[in-house]
């Protein structure tokens, strides 16, 4: 489907509205005391009280989470339940990691570009030196 | 003679001209300029080593008695040719795949997890960091709560423009050109030397353009300060002594116009000259034929 034909409401869901989907049902479930399991109807419930979505859109986004593995999905009868995989600080953690990893090896593949570059004590001492001649 | 100078050429270019040039400090004092010179012969290396083989084969193609050993040099030549080319491509496509791969799957996971705080990425930890992620559209700035707790305003500042201008003037695909090269060749081909140099000099020029109306000093203490937050358990070899080169180059904000202008003339002559002396006589005389 061309994306031009639709009306701009539903243009608007583009990527930017996912991913603010997909930020907001995170919040909802790292809300959750303990990180408990919960169905799309309690995070529908609770996204809905303060914006207008529809049950379908929230089952999507959150299989869609659970598909990049933020989230997991466990049977629980004839629903499905989803808990958190991870708290905000940890994925954050992993991410940082993730991106000092990228920009510290050796062979990194410039996916990031870093302000600086890691620095031995040696260097670091070399480098205050020079930062006094700056300094002067 | 055509293919024995262009071949000799190519191997001056890929090796010991990139080592003289990284050998060379004063080079970046002109980073922009000296970046250049470093596409140019990268460029002049890739021509002339494609050169040699097309006219190694035409040579033998094109004489006036064709033997059996001149059809199995042509051929060589002709397939050496095609592999030279095929691996620049599919080393240019790969490295474009992961890097485009990598870049778009921070990004979601960013997107999710940083908040936005005067126009760059947020991320809630305490480690300092400072990068930015490039993309054609929807790059990002993103920075730590560690890093702005541990900089003054003034320093944050002085960062913040650093990594702008490298995404605006697009150094992620600089750095990526000079990646293809340095992977598309064996190591004793292609040197570190140029990929390595290319790095420090897109920082240098990211620093310039940072410092550019503001006291130099608040983006030296900024490297220094995250530099020393930094130091790894195990010290690693690393880019360190680089950080050290671009304090002292802080210091030194002058253009260096003279140095600037001699050395993209440097530039042009690399890819002119061979092109002017070696590439059209040789042209020509397949014309005369």
């Amino acid at each position: 489907m061309n994306n031009a034909e639709l009306p701009s409401s539903s243009r608007n869901l583009g990527r930017a509205t996912l991913g603010e989907l997909e930020r907001g049902v995170l919040e909802v479930l790292w809300a959750l005391p303990d990180h408990r399991s919960v169905t799309v109807r309690d995070v529908h419930a609770s996204l809905a009280e303060s914006r207008s979505i529809a049950y379908t859109t929230v089952m999507t986004v959150m299989e869609r989470l659970a598909r990049k593995g933020l989230v997991d999905q466990t049977k629980d009868g004839r629903a499905y339940t989803y808990r958190p995989r991870a708290s905000r600080g940890e994925l954050t953690a992993e991410l940082m990691h993730a991106a000092l990893d990228e920009v510290g090896s050796a062979d990194r593949s410039g996916a990031l570009v870093a302000f600086v570059a890691e620095a031995s004590a040696d260097e670091v001492e070399a480098l205050r030196a020079a930062l006094s001649r700056l300094e002067q | 003679m055509t293919p024995l100078l262009l071949g000799a050429l190519a191997v001056l270019l890929a090796g010991p001209v990139p080592a003289l040039l990284a050998r060379w400090p004063r080079l970046r004092r002109s980073p922009g300029a000296s970046l250049v010179l470093w596409q140019s012969v990268a460029a002049a290396a890739v021509l002339a080593a494609l050169g040699a083989g097309l006219s190694l084969t035409t040579a033998h193609v094109w004489a006036p008695e064709r033997d059996w050993v001149g059809r199995v040099i042509a051929v060589v030549a002709l397939a050496v040719t095609a592999l030279v080319a095929a691996r620049l491509l599919l080393s240019g496509h790969r490295v474009g795949t992961t890097l485009r791969q990598l870049r778009r799957r921070h990004r979601a996971q960013l997107d999710l997890l940083a908040h936005r705080e005067r126009g760059v990425e947020v991320l809630d930890h305490d480690l300092p960091v400072a990068y930015c992620l490039p993309a054609l559209g929807g790059s990002r700035v993103v920075v730590s709560a560690g890093m702005l707790d541990r900089l003054t305003e003034d320093e944050v500042a002085a960062v913040l423009a650093h990594e702008r201008a490298h995404l605006r003037s697009r150094h992620d695909l600089l750095l990526e050109a000079f990646s293809v090269l340095h992977r598309a060749f064996p190591r004793w081909v292609s040197s570190r030397a140029a990929l390595d140099e290319v790095k420090l000099l897109v920082e240098v020029m990211a620093d310039r353009a940072a410092v550019r109306g503001r006291d130099p000093r608040h983006l030296g203490r900024a490297l220094v300060a995250l530099a020393e937050s930094r130091v790894p358990a195990a010290a690693l070899p690393a880019g360190g002594a680089g950080l050290v080169t671009r304090v002292d180059l802080l210091a030194d904000p002058d253009p260096h116009r003279l140095q600037s202008v001699l050395v993209l003339v440097a530039a042009v002559l690399v890819v002119v000259l061979p092109t002017a002396l070696v590439v059209l006589p040789w042209l020509l005389s397949l014309w005369a034929v």
